[in-house]
This record gives structure tokens, sequence and C-alpha cells, in this order.
């Protein structure tokens, strides 16, 4: 497919898409007393209709949280900066620190400090959390002094250090594998051992002769290192009681007349965004670094 | 054979033992019930016991909040938690691997240096678990049909929304084994494709499959926790009212983790011992596939030169 029409039906595609995706609790019904699967796609369909037809009408921009009526534009702006914060944050912060430590790993002999990466990297995001938040209780029963907010518990007084620390090492720890993988496959080629031969400084030759050829995995990678950082998002928000994006979807997603359909889809939507603005500013520093790097 | 494949697999051997047999052995079976209870001794003295119980020599690993121990529960979850995971990573490699290997030996591109991504990965932004989230959250709160059968729904939708990352992973491979010189010399003596397939591309695909093996046991195990944390259990979720309350119906570990969430600050072995065991578990296939990756790495990999 040339690119033109690939860029052109990206819009209307990805829309289709979280439109048809954001039916599932309608369609797949269970029977209450058999407890056997039932698809009903007439009343997925007819949801959809509704919520275009609420488009006009601006019906599908209100919500109800409880029995609550809101309208979605004014409730949406504090969840957004929330998560922009935090994502921006750890995106930034989580790539540089992934792809310094991973030339770092690539080119160490440390054994264990390897082995403590990956391990860290295997286990689950909620787990990590988890441990973090143990962590902080221990050492508060331990001596008494509690080093960071284990969660929210106001929106006035959010917790700030804990969450960034995790939104930063679990997205960088990808990374550091990453380039730290690719950097010791650059190190074989043969180009590296002629620039040795030529005398060249053994930091020169890391940083303008592989790792060069190391950002281009990095770029191709980033749609995976975001697929990372917006899968714990979730988990994130939820166990650090978080406003964002993701718990407003999530908490108001079932409310006193059921399944929301027309707040999911606008939640999701503004997901995406958040999506396109963080990859395109990732995608810029790589630009940057690539110029500086390269030239 | 190397350490860290060894470890690995005793860990995983003696949990599955664990999960087959150790019921037979357990002090409590899961319907053993530890009330509230009060005994005056010959001093006058009373003791007064309410559950949880911590940790102790009757409960070696405590009881939860209601009074059951947490032995029994482990080891009644262990089941789903150790055979799902097991079941979705076969049936994903099965799926994936023959999409795979499918797609990589008659697909016409060469394979390209960098992947290059097509430009609907912007859906990475929805990630696998709200995927799995929508489909679930409408059917998995007090169903009526058994746990077996909310665990079989979870397990093909786990395997379904899995499949393609295999299948790409496994296309990639193929592609670039296609493109060797022992398949064109079979390709010359006349080989058909089945043989060529057979005999020389599965057989070097082998490694790599048995490392996904191990990967996606880990993947499916961290979706099943994420679920979890969000009140989505494997085998469906008993929900109470007033106060609201969701319970795993299986026991399975990572919904021990995710109902026990609320212990952080006071009973914290509710919510430690579900998530150590869970963790040792992660642990030894992570030994597993260090130690996969240490033997294939000795035989093919070259040097750096710094």
């Amino acid at each position: 497919m040339p690119k033109a029409l690939q860029i052109t039906l990206l819009v209307p595609g990805i829309l289709l898409f979280v439109l048809l995706f954001g039916m599932f609790p309608v369609v797949l019904q269970t029977d209450h007393f058999e407890g056997a699967l039932s698809f009903n796609w007439s009343g997925g369909f007819s949801t959809i209709a509704e919520y275009m037809k609420g488009m006009w009408s601006g019906q599908s921009f209100q919500y109800l949280s409880g029995k609550t009526e809101h309208s979605f534009w004014d409730q949406i702006g504090s969840s957004f900066s929330v998560t922009f914060f935090y994502i921006t944050v750890g995106g930034l912060i989580g790539a540089t620190l992934g792809v310094l430590l991973g030339v770092y790993f690539g080119i160490s002999r440390i054994k264990w400090l390897k082995r403590i990466l990956e391990l860290t990297a295997v286990m689950p995001d909620f787990v990590i959390v988890l441990l973090l938040q143990f962590l902080i209780v221990f050492i508060a029963t331990e001596t008494g002094y509690v080093i960071f907010d284990v969660a929210s518990f106001s929106t006035d007084d959010p917790a700030i250090a804990l969450p960034l620390i995790s939104t930063i090492i679990i997205p960088a720890n990808y990374m550091i594998r990453n380039v730290a993988l690719h950097m010791s496959n650059t190190l074989t080629e043969d180009y590296i051992n002629f620039a040795k031969a030529r005398g060249l400084s053994k930091r020169y030759i890391i940083f303008y002769h592989a790792l060069p050829n190391v950002l281009p995995f990095v770029k191709a990678d980033l749609h995976k290192f975001m697929g990372i950082l917006f899968g714990n998002l979730f988990i994130f928000e939820y166990l650090f009681n978080l406003g964002g994006v993701t718990m407003f979807v999530f908490s108001n997603a079932f409310a006193f007349d059921g399944y929301q359909y027309s707040l999911v889809v606008n939640g999701i939507l503004t997901l995406l965004l958040l999506y396109a603005i963080v990859y395109s500013l990732l995608r810029l520093v790589i630009f940057g670094a690539e110029k500086v790097i390269i030239r | 054979m190397n350490k860290s494949l060894l470890a690995g697999l005793l860990i995983i051997v003696l949990m599955i033992a664990a999960s087959l047999f150790g019921q037979y052995f357990a002090p409590h079976s899961l319907d053993e019930h530890q009330g509230v209870t009060y005994v005056v001794d010959g001093n006058g003295d009373g003791d007064l016991t309410v559950p949880p119980i911590a940790p102790n020599k009757q409960y070696p690993l405590g009881t939860d909040k209601e009074g059951y121990d947490m032995l029994a529960k482990l080891l009644a979850g262990s089941k789903y938690t150790i055979f799902v995971s097991l079941v979705i990573a076969i049936s994903r490699l099965l799926l994936g691997g023959t999409i795979g290997l499918f797609l990589g030996y008659i697909s016409k591109a060469k394979p390209a240096r960098t992947e290059k991504l097509p430009i609907w990965n912007i859906l990475n932004g929805i990630p696998i678990f709200i995927i799995v989230w929508m489909i679930m959250i409408g059917i998995t709160m007090n169903p009526a049909a058994s746990p077996l059968y909310m665990t079989t729904i979870l397990a093909v939708i786990l395997t379904l929304v899995g499949t393609p990352t295999v299948a790409s992973t496994m296309k990639e491979k193929t592609m670039i084994l296609r493109e060797k010189q022992f398949i064109l010399s079979a390709k010359s003596i006349g080989s058909g494709h089945f043989t060529i397939i057979r005999r020389h591309i599965f057989p070097h695909l082998l490694e790599s499959f048995l490392i996904l093996f191990v990967q996606e046991i880990v993947l499916s195990l961290s979706l099943f926790g994420q679920l979890a944390i969000f009140n989505i259990f494997v085998g469906g979720t008993t929900q109470y009212f007033d106060p609201v309350q969701y319970v795993s119906r299986t026991n399975e570990w990572s919904g021990l983790i995710g109902q026990a969430r609320d212990y952080l600050f006071i009973y914290q072995w509710v919510l430690f011992i579900p998530l150590v065991v869970y963790i040792v578990f992660i642990l030894g296939f992570h030994l597993i596939s260090i130690g996969l990756e240490q033997t294939y790495k000795q035989k093919f990999s070259k040097v750096s030169h710094i």
C-alpha cells in the first residue's frame, strides 16, 4: 500500500477500530441462568449508531458518574494533564536513561548487574509497584519515617515520587535490554575492529561508530516501548490512585444505568491522542540525538 | 546443562508436583474453617483467636480473613495458574507458529534490516490488557457458568490476542532462514516444500520456539495479574455487595493477589504470601529462559571487539 493511502486511511481506520472495540461489553452477554455465551450484534451496532447521532446533539459527550450527569469536555482536562505529566516525564526520562544505560550494559562485563536488570524486566508491572509500596510501608513501620506517599489520598495531595519511579523504570528497563543487545551485536561487526585498528578511542568508537547504528533499532522499537508505557499506565493509575484518563474511563465505564459506550470511546480516543503526542515527542528527541551524534 | 537451566527446571517441577499431589500432604483442606475461638487455660487466662491468623505452627502460611488456610488456597489455585498458563502458551505457539512459518515461507518480501513498522502501530496505544478487559468485564462478575468454563473462555481470548505477535516473530525468523544456502541446496536437489519446512526450517526454529514458549508463559501470567488487579479473575469473580468485595472463585494465585490488595498495611501475609509464590513461579521460568539462551549463545554467537 502506498504511504499516502495508508495515512489517509489511518484516521477513519483507527476510529472504526475503536468504535467496534468499544462495543464488546454490549455484544458479549452471558445468560444469567445457564451461563452460556451469546452475541448481541444488533445491540452493538445500534450503540454505534446512537453514538454517531449523539455526536451532533452533544449527547455523546455527556456521561453519568454514579447518578450525576457530567460533560466530558469539562472533566477530561484535569485527567488529561495528570496522565500527560506522568507519561511525558516517564517516556522522556525512561528513553534517555534506557539508551545511556543500554550502551553501558552493552559494553560492561559486570554480570550480576545484568542479571538483576533482567530479573526486574521479567516481573510484571503490578508486582514491581506492589513491592515498591511494600518497601515504603516496611521502612515506615521499622523507622517511623515515610519516604514517599504510597498512593494519592486526594487530588490536592498527589503521590508523585513513587508513580514517577515506576513509570520510568519499567519502560526504561525494556529500552536498556534492547539497546544493550543491539549494542553488543553491533560491536561484533568488522568496522568496529577497523576503527580500533586505526587507534580511535573506545569512547569515540562507541558513540560515533556503534551508537548511530543502534539508533535505528531504537526508533523501530519505539512503538513497543510506548506500548509498554501505555500498558502499564492503567496499573499505575489504579494502584497509585492517580486521577488520570484511564482511571476516569475505568471508574465510570459502568455507571448507574449500565455500560457507557460513549465515555469509553471518548476516553480511548483521548489515550490515542496522548500516544500520538508522546510518540512524536520521542521521535523528535531521537532526531536531535542523531543530529548531534552523527554530524 | 547449566546452573540456571537446572535451577529453573527444579523450581517448576517442584511446583507442578506440589500442585498435583500437595493436597494429600497439606495440614488443612480447603473447606476447613477457623472461626473465632476463645480458650481459657488452667491459669484462667483467656486466649482469643480471630482470623486472619498470622503464620504459626498450626497454619504455616496463616489464614485469610475468613479463616481459611492460605496453604490450602494456594494449592487449590495452583492448578489454574500453572496449567492454564501452560495451555495458553502452547496454543499460542501452535497457532502463531504455524501461521508465521507458513507466511514467512510463502512471503515474497525480503527481510528488512530494521523492522519496517506499519503506521497502524498507533494501536499499540491500546494494550492487550484493555482488549481482554473489554471482552471479559461484561461476563466475569458472578457468572452462572462453572469456573472451568469461564477459565476456558479466558484462555481462548488470551490465546487469540497473543497469537499475532508470535506469528510475526516466527514469520521474520522463517524469512531469514529461507534465504540461507542450505535451503537453496535442498531446493536444487529437488526437495519439496513440505520436506524443506520439516527437515530444514523447523529444526532451526526449534530453539526460538522453546525460548518463546517460556516467554509466553511469563506474559500470560502477567496478564492474569493485571486483570486480577482490576478484579477480573481466572475462572470468574464472585462479587459481594455491602461492603463491595471481589473474590476469586478458583483461588488462582494472581486472583489471590488481586483480592488481597488492600492488605498492604495490615495482615500483610495475606497479600505477601501469594505474591511471593507467584514471583517464584515466574522466576523459575525466567531461569529456564536464561539457561536456554546461554546454551544456544555458546553455540552460535560472535565475540565483541570492545
